[in-house]
């Protein structure tokens, strides 16, 4: 008969365990994704002279729906692009949206996988969802932060399950960008 | 001479040209207000923060996305309506807090 003591102890390994393994390290690097992905979104930041391409991978683009959760398995990436410079100021297309540059600066991920969110304390979990950062020749970002993903994506909890761009485009009937 | 300055009003200024307009939006008790404005290409908004938390705007649809950047309280953003169409703006940290906005051509 196992004791008490003994299944306490191997629920502490267990948590031990899924904590050692959550973080940006469970996230693989998307090789190809700018060909095999969908290019679903892009999102100015004047702020920073950036401009946001939005990636989903094709099989959760085409699976998900409106309203439900997004499905397992959903990688979204966030590619930052510098804007380009004309003058001294950022260049502005005919609808007066930024003009992004070839070279790209960072990426960013974030995957879904079921029970990935049960190494973080429920103050900062993002449902099943964990975050990567990479640079743009697929290395990982040696100091990089992830408190502020987590703090950030909690602000769309529910319907949006904790994605600012995807899960809303799905709501608005995935329209072409 | 005189007739020049006028041949040069009229190619400045075409027939029907209206100015761009401003349209301020606060954000104030965790929503804006107005909820909903109504513009046209070429006008701006000009967002202030008059609440004592951070708020930073944030368009999702598809076509008009911004992101204007964090806003401290009693600072103030501006948003520049390049094209027509309709969106949702929402606010990052605040996830009620939306403002509605179509933007005739």
């Amino acid at each position: 008969m196992t004791s008490p003591a003994i299944l306490g102890a191997c629920t502490l390994a267990l948590l031990a365990s899924a904590a050692a393994l959550a973080g940006p390290e469970r996230i693989a690097w998307p090789e190809g994704y700018a060909e095999r992905f969908v290019l679903y979104n892009m999102v100015d930041r004047p702020d920073r002279g950036t401009v946001r391409f939005m990636y989903v991978d094709r099989a959760s683009h085409d699976a998900a729906r409106p309203g439900e959760p997004l499905p397992y398995g959903t990688v979204l990436i966030m590619e930052d692009h510098k804007a380009r410079i004309e003058g001294d100021r950022p260049a502005r297309d005919s609808d007066g949206r930024l003009v992004p540059a070839e070279e790209v600066t960072n990426v960013f991920l974030m995957q879904k996988e079921q029970g990935w969110g049960e190494a973080y304390p429920p103050e900062l979990r993002n449902g099943d969802w964990d975050y990567a950062w990479f640079l743009p020749d697929g290395s990982r970002k040696a100091d990089a932060k992830f408190e502020g993903c987590f703090s950030c994506h909690l602000n769309r909890e529910g319907e949006r399950d904790f994605t600012f761009t995807f899960a809303k485009y799905v709501l608005d009937g995935k329209p072409r960008h | 001479m005189y007739r020049l300055v006028v041949l040069f009003a009229v190619v400045l200024v075409p027939p029907g040209a209206a100015a761009a307009a401003e349209h301020v939006v606060a954000m104030k008790d965790g929503a804006y207000a107005p909820d909903r404005v109504r513009a046209k290409a070429g006008d701006t908004i000009r967002f202030v923060n008059g609440d004592t938390v951070d708020h930073e705007v944030f368009v999702p649809t598809v076509g008009f996305a911004v992101d204007l950047g964090k806003q401290e309280p009693g600072k103030e953003a501006v948003l520049r309506l390049g094209k027509a169409g309709s969106f949702e703006a929402e606010c990052v940290f605040h996830q009620n807090m939306l403002l509605e906005v179509e933007v005739a051509p």
